[in-house]
């Protein structure tokens, strides 16, 4: 009975071979790839040269095999390179209807959009920040957030009241000198918040929008969308082994990590 | 006046956008350029990675190989600082001196941890050489970028510092730019910097030193690529504060800003927007911020060319006037045109009244003239065809009539015309029609008659009344007679031309027969 079984298992081997290597079909890596980090937050600081973006494209890379550059940029640049196919990857993205001409994205964590607001501004929900005209507010150039906060950005910003900056760290600052009285974060911006004089000054309201998924983004010019979807299973490979909510937990709360990651 | 205001300030908000999108465009130039530079850092950061010791002269040649010429303008060079702990300060020193630097040592002076002196700095002539064994760590400035650059491993800028090349051409504003170089346990894998220190304590730990390079800032600017907008004034401040002390650029010299505002001022309406506009974005670059403040100088409307609203203020007042007068025309004009057309039409119906009145009425007599008569007749003729009936149809003429128009006038013949009428008018019914169809000529209409008796008794009731003295305007009593000839439907004729013929040769049968007469046709 038991050559039989074993010559039954030998017998089904060339049938179940390349099931199994297509489930795990590695993406090209025939050439060098690319992939731009931002500062934000807890996803990237070039203070420490640590965050969530940077474990994650590490283990990505890992996992691909491929041999990929990583830079740190400003987030417009990284757009503007996405599009052009001269950057074939960055972290933490989100989509809109222009950006899904030319970005795929692989999710892997949502959140939603808050506004950190001086408490001496009295505002207590979003609206009553648009109708005080002296109110100002700080956005990182060519950040997308939430609709309600979209929408309030793009209208603000018809009236010059948005001052841009392409990186958190002087929004927190001039929110302290007063020259903004509001910005718009998430929650791995909390920590920085927590942890600065900016915590005294300062609530936090809700936005009233959904939590926005976040993902890998891929610059549709560069690469294929076979390749995209290669891409995508790695991406999902590291969400259900657990590899995400891991490195999640490592820079939040569980509780807070573990939200964000299972969406 | 609505339209002015809504276009100021459409020229203002247009001016805002343009601003913003110059400070903008300003600030991504700025990153690209600093992008560019950290490219060329890069290069001698991977040129001690791939090799323990590099030598000072093969150092020299790789930065001569990158031919850094104009178009790095604002990049002052390119340099070593390696990382020495105390221990080991006396044995750098002299290795430093046998490779040529006889003079080498560390300043300033003092026992610290750890050194990072300058090693070299290329191109190694001039103010290059003068910062050779700078210990870089001992100014908190350089040591705060140095430390950030070696526990994120990746470039770090410095805050604003006075460059120390510069002693001898004035000081200049600028910056450092840093890269660390690790220790590289593979010496061959050097394009990834997840590769070289994965965590915090390793690139602490491994740390060698520095590739650095010292920037003006002023020639940073100037190498930028693209155009700023004209009549704008950059400044750019080393983190969030915008005073003297953090000021790093000024586009335009204050001492230049002020002619402007001087040669401005002294033109008349160029002080339209002395309000300046600013435009305000934050960059951050290596762990740096900067503040970079875009701020209009007086003519920048011009060169935007934007301010509409002072052509339409003038276009405005010129229209309204020219719109005043032309609407007053317009009122008054249709008034006038109003009364003239009132006029017109007045005097048209007059004249038209007149006319058809003059076609149908002896304009003298004030009776029914040939036309209307003959009109008249023919209907009388139809109706009594109709009805069987009889009309009678007299012809009158005044006997001696022109001797009185010769002999007393125009004026009082057509008196006595006038007077006759009403007399004959007196005779007959109002059914009955009297007209003057010349001189001194009438006709009378009867145009229902039983038997020729009636004509005859309106006839001699008619000469009767003639034959009385007519006593005139102007004291005239004139005695004058008529004759009359009549004919009678059907028995004289059946047509309107038989029987006026008829009519007027008894008329004229009457006279032969010694005036003062009436004589019906066919009976003499």
């Amino acid at each position: 009975m038991l050559p039989l079984i074993r010559l039954f298992l030998i017998s089904i081997i060339p049938f179940l071979l390349p099931a199994l290597s297509r489930a795990t079909e590695l993406p090209d890596c025939s050439r060098p790839l690319t992939l731009a980090l931002h500062e934000h937050g807890l996803l990237y600081s070039a203070q420490t040269g640590a965050g969530i973006d940077k474990d994650f494209s590490d283990e990505l890379i890992r996992r691909s095999g491929c041999k990929v550059t990583v830079s740190i940029l400003p987030r417009a640049r990284i757009w503007q390179l996405i599009e052009s196919g001269a950057l074939d990857f960055s972290l933490s993205g989100i989509a809109n209807e222009e950006r899904d001409k030319f970005a795929g994205f692989a999710w892997y964590f949502s959140n939603k959009y808050y506004l950190l607001l001086r408490k001496d501004s009295k505002v207590r929900q979003l609206n009553d920040f648009e109708k005080n005209s002296t109110l100002q507010l700080g956005a990182i150039r060519s950040f997308r957030y939430s609709n309600n906060v979209n929408n309030m950005i793009d209208k603000l910003n018809a009236e010059h009241r948005v001052t841009y900056a392409s990186g958190l760290d002087p929004l927190y600052q001039i929110l302290i000198a007063n020259r903004i009285q509001g910005m718009i974060i998430e929650p791995f911006d909390y920590s920085q918040v927590e942890n600065t004089a900016v915590r005294e000054l300062t609530l936090i309201i809700d936005t009233n929008d959904p939590a926005i998924p976040h993902g890998l983004i891929m610059s549709k010019k560069s690469l294929s969308s076979k390749e995209q979807e290669k891409w995508r299973a790695l991406v999902e490979g590291m969400r259900l082994d657990g590899t995400v909510e891991a490195i999640f937990k490592k820079y939040l709360k569980p509780d807070l990590a573990k939200t964000m990651v299972n969406f | 006046m609505a339209l002015w205001l809504h276009e100021k300030n459409n020229a203002e908000l247009d001016m805002r956008t343009k601003l913003d999108f110059s400070v903008r465009d300003v600030s991504s130039r700025i990153e690209q350029r600093m992008a560019v530079y950290e490219q060329v850092l890069r290069g001698a950061q991977g040129l001690f990675a791939t090799s323990l010791k590099v030598q000072r002269k093969d150092f020299s040649a790789y930065i001569s190989s990158l031919q850094l010429g104009a178009d790095y303008a604002g990049m002052d060079g390119v340099g070593l600082a390696c990382l020495i702990d105390s221990t080991e300060v006396a044995k750098y020193v002299q290795q430093e001196q046998r490779q040529g630097l006889i003079d080498f040592h560390i300043w300033p002076e003092g026992v610290r941890k750890q050194y990072a002196p300058v090693s070299q700095l290329e191109p190694a002539v001039g103010s290059n050489l003068i910062v050779v064994g700078l210990d870089m760590l001992a100014d908190p400035v350089h040591r705060l970028a140095m430390e950030r650059a070696r526990d994120a491993g990746v470039m770090s800028i410095s805050s604003k510092i006075r460059l120390p090349t510069e002693s001898n051409s004035g000081i200049r504003s600028g910056f450092l730019m840093y890269l660390p170089v690790y220790k590289s346990p593979g010496q061959n894998n050097t394009s990834n910097i997840v590769d070289k220190a994965d965590t915090l304590e390793a690139r602490r730990a491994n740390i060698t030193g520095w590739v650095f390079a010292p920037f003006r800032m002023t020639d940073l600017m100037a190498s930028l690529y693209g155009e700023n907008l004209p009549a704008t004034d950059i400044k750019i401040y080393d983190g969030v504060e915008t005073n003297d002390a953090s000021l790093i650029y000024d586009s335009a010299r204050p001492s230049q800003v002020d002619a402007v505002l001087r040669r401005h001022s002294a033109q008349p309406g160029r002080s339209r927007f002395t309000r300046q506009l600013q435009a305000t974005e934050y960059v951050v670059n290596g762990g740096s911020s900067w503040t970079i403040v875009m701020s209009t100088l007086p003519g920048f409307e011009e060169h935007v060319d934007k301010d509409k609203s002072v052509m339409i203020i003038v276009a405005g007042v010129l229209l309204s006037i020219v719109f005043a007068l032309l609407t007053w025309q317009l009122a008054t004009g249709r008034e006038r045109a109003l009364t003239l057309a009132r006029e017109m039409t007045r005097e048209l119906r007059e004249s038209e009244a007149r006319f058809r009145y003059l076609a149908q009425y002896d304009e003298l007599s004030g009776l029914p003239n040939r036309a209307m008569f003959k009109d008249r007749l023919q209907q009388a003729i139809v109706q009594a065809r109709r009805d069987k009936t009889r009309l009678a149809l007299m012809y009158l003429d005044l006997d001696k009539f022109k001797p009185i128009n010769d002999q007393l006038g125009h004026h009082v013949g057509d008196l006595l015309l006038q007077a006759a009428a009403l007399k004959m008018l007196s005779c007959v019914r109002e059914s009955d029609t009297v007209a003057r169809i010349g001189g001194d000529e009438f006709l009378i209409l009867l145009p229902l008659i039983e038997q020729d008796q009636d004509a005859l008794f309106v006839a001699e009731k008619i000469r009767d009344a003639i034959s009385q003295p007519f006593h005139l305007a102007g004291g005239h009593v004139l005695h004058v007679s008529c004759s009359i000839g009549i004919a009678t439907y059907p028995e004289h004729g059946e047509g309107e031309m038989d029987l006026s013929r008829h009519a007027d040769n008894a008329m004229y049968q009457a006279k032969d027969c010694g005036r003062d007469q009436i004589k019906f046709f066919g009976t003499v």
